[in-house]
């Protein structure tokens, strides 16, 4: 049976739940069920959560009483309840990207930190499937883990000003795709011709915590296809 | 569809607000909203509006505006000097505006923030359940010389309202909040948590995402990476600088910085109408106050 989270308050309307502090598959899958469960059991009482790495944070609709000892005594009755995972399978999304020089602007960069040639590159970054952990510092920017270690490179020393929107990103331990124009520090190693934010879709994201993702190569003039088709 | 204002002048910054957008932080969609909520509640009392109506929210002033209809509204928030026609225009209480009138609101004096409330509302679109402006994703139209402010045909107010001066809110040049400890609060040194419990640090700037605050640095016990997790408007983050930032309405929904505190969500109102070099005193509290 899995430990219950450690519960704080942040503010008087906000809980915070924590599991070990630690970047992983297993606590991925323990903040997204913990995250159903609280949404569930406390659907009344909550404008809306936020799962991360190992936190789940709870916004409540003003002061409210949660009691500990129940939210426990619930979470192991979930949890016997829910045992063979089925709820745990989240949307499976293929995303095309395009590696072309014109849009990886750090791939030479990339090259030459790893010793690695421009398909194994390609190969290493689209041949698995990545969870998304986490959606924020932009509108509908997913963070995703895990990327392979031959793949790990520093972010850039100084941000970039502007990072076109659709650009994939690779920083640290992770990777990324920048939903709208922004600054960025990632290093850019292609573009995807999909939208990843829009207001006036009922969902305004492509992504949401708990997909997973699976990227394949295009050519430039798939590329061009495709978002000429988007539009 | 009722046309209310021209902007004719442009100050600092001004965009229209309500109480905010819930429910897409998950989505890394902030909440946005007002900052100074309690002026802005007020104001719409005063007017009888709906709770959500929404406002013109405008920092430190600058403003113009031709009235290109007759219409009432309030200023709340930040007090100033105000001219309608030229006259001496008194905040916290409603007033009427014939079509051709010149509202100018010049510098707010006393707090940073102002909010010019049609009576009705503004009429914006909606976008994601919510009329508040967000300009990094382009939610919202930005407010330049020439933007019409649109409002609504309502009922008239039967009698001018407004607020007595002692009910008013003040606005301080040192503010004191109560703040929550933060999920890395015990990362910091012992004489930081003291500094920050103690000393009082000086607002030296900030938009409507976050207020930088300078004072003794405040430090880790050790170098450690921060795990993002989810932020709020309110949220103390302290950046390798060791100054405090404070996360306002616009605040990203996630961030890396260790956070020391979060500030009582009754606090936040005073705390956004500092002015440049006023300063905060934090105060902690203890769970479950």
């Amino acid at each position: 049976m899995n430990d219950f989270p450690k519960m704080m308050w942040v503010s008087q309307n906000t809980l915070r739940f924590a599991f070990s502090e630690e970047i992983s598959q297993e606590s991925f899958l323990l903040v997204q069920h913990f995250n159903r469960f609280i949404r569930k059991f406390l659907q009344h009482q909550i404008i809306e959560t936020v799962a991360g790495y190992y936190t789940i944070t709870v916004y409540l609709k003003g002061r409210q009483h949660v009691s500990y000892e129940k939210l426990l005594e619930q979470w192991q009755h979930y949890q016997i309840e829910t045992m063979n995972g089925s709820h745990l399978i989240g949307r499976e999304l293929t995303v095309p990207i395009c590696y072309d020089e014109e849009f990886a602007l750090d791939m030479e960069r990339v090259m030459e930190h790893t010793k690695l040639s421009y398909e194994e590159v390609v190969s290493l970054h689209s041949g698995r499937s990545y969870a998304v952990h986490l959606v924020g510092f932009l509108p509908g920017f997913p963070y995703l883990g895990e990327l392979d270690s031959r793949l790990h490179v520093p972010r850039l020393q100084k941000p970039r000003k502007l990072v076109d929107a659709s650009s994939v990103g690779i920083g640290g331990r992770q990777t990324g795709i920048y939903p709208i124009d922004s600054p960025g520090g990632w290093n850019i190693i292609g573009r995807t011709p999909h939208r990843l934010f829009d207001v006036k879709n009922n969902e305004p994201t492509l992504f949401q915590t708990g997909d997973s993702v699976t990227f394949y190569a295009i050519t430039k003039q798939e590329f061009y296809n495709m978002n000429q088709e988007r539009v | 569809m009722k046309p209310l204002l021209k902007v004719t002048r442009q100050g600092v910054h001004a965009s229209v607000q309500d109480y905010g957008r819930f429910g897409y932080r998950a989505q890394g969609i902030p909440v946005s909203g007002v900052m100074d909520r309690y002026s802005y509640e007020l104001g719409n009392q005063i007017l009888n509006n709906e709770a959500n109506a929404a406002c013109l929210e405008i920092f430190v002033g600058g403003f113009e505006f031709e009235a290109l209809s007759n219409h009432t509204y309030v200023l709340t928030g930040a007090v100033g000097d105000y001219y309608l026609n030229g006259e001496v225009l008194e905040s916290w209480k409603s007033f009427r505006v014939k079509k051709g009138d010149i509202l100018s609101l010049k510098s707010a004096v006393e707090g940073s923030i102002l909010y010019l409330i049609p009576r009705g509302g503004l009429n914006v679109e909606l976008v994601l359940k919510s009329r508040s402006s967000y300009p990094l994703a382009n939610i919202g139209e930005s407010i330049n010389v020439g933007s019409i402010l649109y409002g609504s045909e309502v009922e008239p107010l039967p009698n001018m309202r407004g607020l007595m001066g002692d009910y008013r809110p003040k606005f301080d040049t040192v503010v004191q909040v109560r703040v929550y400890k933060g999920p890395h609060f015990e990362l910091f040194t012992n004489e930081s948590v003291e500094r920050f419990l103690t000393h009082s640090f000086q607002y030296i700037g900030g938009n409507r995402m976050g207020y930088y605050f300078k004072g003794e640095g405040l430090l880790l016990q050790e170098k450690k990476e921060i795990i993002s997790e989810a932020t709020q408007f309110g949220t103390i983050q302290v950046p390798s600088s060791g100054e405090p930032i404070v996360l306002m309405a616009d605040a990203q929904t996630v961030g890396g910085y260790p956070i020391i505190g979060t500030v009582h969500e009754d606090d936040l109102s005073k705390l956004t109408q500092l002015r440049t070099f006023g300063s905060v005193m934090f105060h902690l509290m203890e769970e479950g106050d």
